[in-house]
């Protein structure tokens, strides 16, 4: 009863963090939080197409084109973000459609290569069509409190609603695991032809994950772009940030999993942002730098990520009898 | 207009050239060493700092510094086969994408730590002089840039294809456990072929020196560049590649001047995505072992 366990635990953590901002008060800490929040989404939907084998470095284009297509909505048009945020869902489904043939006939490196030039396609254009977009210069949503208008005097109530982007992101990731089509889209992950063979229309099972990170992407870009209120192609595009940033999370955390995104951005982001913050000042790139040797540190000696050290860790320890383990078979 | 169209033409085949040996570079690695290097863009961006250091400390031609340059980048190349490529040889699909990821992201911010986010470039007396031929103004860094990237990839196949270490290479790109068993040292045949194809990057960036900018993140337009170049001319095959670095330079050198400078990039991402789900045998047929890495 592993998962019923993980989901009761799961939801503990989530009536802890629910009271935290009645404690912690500080604007940095909480501000800390919402990042954790927004990665951990951004983590879980980067990784649904990774159940099935498929790697993504093109978040950063759903995530762009969430945050403009929200921002321009409202600025522009009027329209309230809330509503905005499923324009943006939908103008990120409508790019991830665009991709779906490389997604489908590549494979391995080859997709990952065709996801970043969609990304940095869209970063380019943004710059290019000022008449859009602001260029360079980019997008300010006016400071207008209010719900509706998703503009807050506090931190408070983007942590709440972070909060929730993150638990809705896992949720899905979680469901979609744990269900037939997770298994399908693991079995694609293993070995392709043989799940053809099977039966199992993989392309399908790539094409509807890979919408589903899309969108839930692109709705995290809709908010953030209303909690930085300040949108430029160079920030929201960014490849480092919205596209390294999740992979990074994902395979320090354990990739294809469930929870590994989950760890790999609570753990990462507060060490990127004290990096930012400490060694930022001392010398910029510095963090990046770091990230890179740690990268390459974790693929060379812990291919599976945090989840597979504590895994193993906890089977060593005793909680889990090693008959258990090995009914979970691949279920790291 | 047609002279127009005739200067574009030129100056899209002499960018082409060095296109075509940033990819050649990248596509002797993934040739022996059956790797996808992310990072290869950011060995051009080493070559063009070590050009441009070199010509600002010590005044050195940035032709002159190919003699430096080289032998500088082959040995990173071999350092980061060694040290990041090798353990690794084994491991999954995804954990070499990330590998090179990760090496990418190092030597990126390795750069902006060490030199700074600025946009630099070489000034030389002979920047800005072209020749004349015909109506057609040639300017000439970019002429010796593709005369002199001509010459090494004339060098480059004949030592693939009449020298021993040439012949290794094909064997072990062929088929690696029975080259190995026929008594080549695979190992350091790998070495050898990364240091090789960081060296043809490391020339590369010199030879743009005098007529690009070079700044921290410049490598990914030239990743992703050689990588358009590599799969257009068909992975593992090396005449392929030079006819694919002229249409990908044609292609940026057309977009830039009907479209937009800054849009000539966004070009031939596209033309990358299209060629892949069109022709991912490249147009003019592909190398062995393709299927490897993920092209049918």
């Amino acid at each position: 009863m592993k998962h019923r366990s993980s989901l009761l635990l799961a939801l503990a953590a989530l009536l802890v963090l629910a009271v935290v901002p009645v404690f912690v008060r500080g604007i940095f800490i909480q501000g800390i939080f919402i990042s954790i929040f927004f990665y951990t989404g951004l983590t879980a939907a980067w990784n649904i197409p990774v159940f099935g084998g498929k790697l993504s470095l093109g978040q950063a284009g759903f995530f762009g084109l969430g945050a403009y297509t929200a921002a321009i909505l409202y600025v522009d048009y009027g329209i309230v973000p809330w509503i905005g945020a499923f324009a943006a869902i939908l103008v990120a489904l409508l790019g991830a459609l665009v991709l779906t043939p490389s997604l489908i006939l590549l494979r391995g490196p080859f997709f990952t290569l065709a996801s970043l030039a969609f990304a940095e396609v869209l970063r380019l254009v943004a710059i290019y069509w000022r008449g859009l977009t602001g260029g360079s210069t980019g997008i300010s949503i006016p400071f207008e409190p209010g719900w509706q208008n998703l503009t807050f005097e506090t931190n408070v109530p983007f942590y709440y609603i972070s909060l929730m982007l993150a638990a809705t992101s896992v949720g899905i990731s979680y469901t979609i695991y744990r269900r037939a089509f997770g298994y399908h889209l693991r079995a694609a992950a293993s070995d392709e032809e043989a799940a053809q063979a099977l039966g199992i229309n993989t392309s399908r099972s790539h094409v509807v994950a890979f919408l589903w990170s899309a969108g839930i992407t692109g709705m995290l870009g809709a908010f953030y772009a209303f909690y930085l209120y300040t949108l430029e192609p160079n920030t929201f595009f960014s490849l480092a940030l919205f596209s390294l940033q999740p992979a990074l999370n994902g395979i320090i955390g354990g990739m294809g999993t469930v929870w590994g995104p989950v760890l790999g951005s609570a753990v990462m982001t507060p060490l990127a942002e004290f990096l930012r913050i400490y060694l930022g000042d001392v010398q910029e790139g510095l963090n990046f730098l770091i990230y890179g040797l740690v990268l390459i540190l974790v693929v060379q000696t812990i291919p599976g990520g945090i989840v597979s050290v504590l895994s193993r860790l906890s089977r060593r320890l005793g909680f889990r009898s090693e008959e258990a383990s090995a009914k979970r078979g691949n279920d790291k | 207009m047609i002279e127009l169209i005739a200067q574009v033409i030129v100056a899209g085949i002499l960018l082409g050239g060095v296109f075509a040996l940033i990819a050649s570079g990248l596509n002797i690695i993934f040739g022996v060493v059956r790797i996808i290097n992310f990072a290869h863009g950011e060995l051009v961006m080493l070559g063009m700092y070590a050009t441009f250091f070199l010509h600002s400390i010590w005044g050195i031609d940035p032709y002159l510094s190919i003699l430096a340059v080289a032998p500088a980048l082959f040995l990173v190349g071999v350092i980061v086969q060694r040290l990041v490529i090798q353990p690794i040889l084994d491991a999954s699909a995804i954990s070499k994408i990330f590998a090179t990821v990760g090496l990418s992201l190092v030597l990126m911010n390795f750069a902006l730590i060490l030199f700074g986010g600025d946009f630099r470039s070489v000034r030389t007396s002979y920047s800005d002089s072209t020749i004349g031929i015909g109506p057609i103004n040639v300017n000439i860094p970019r002429l010796i840039a593709f005369v002199v990237a001509l010459v090494l990839f004339a060098g480059l196949y004949s030592l693939l294809r009449y020298t021993f270490i040439g012949k290794a290479f094909q064997a072990v790109a062929e088929d690696r456990s029975t080259a190995q068993l026929m008594g080549i040292r695979v190992e350091r045949l790998y070495l050898l072929a990364f240091g090789l194809g960081a060296a043809l990057a490391g020339v590369a960036g010199a030879l743009l020196m005098p007529f690009a900018t070079v700044y921290p993140t410049v490598g990914i337009s030239y990743t992703l560049i050689a990588f358009v170049v590599v799969v257009l001319g068909g992975l593992g095959n090396m005449t392929g590649t030079l006819l694919g670095g002229l249409i990908i330079g044609l292609t940026d050198s057309f977009s830039a001047t009907f479209l937009s400078p800054s849009l000539s990039t966004a070009t031939y991402f596209v033309l990358f995505v299209v060629v892949l789900l069109v022709r991912p045998s490249g147009l003019f047929g592909k190398g062995k072992g393709t299927e490897e890495v993920g092209l049918r």
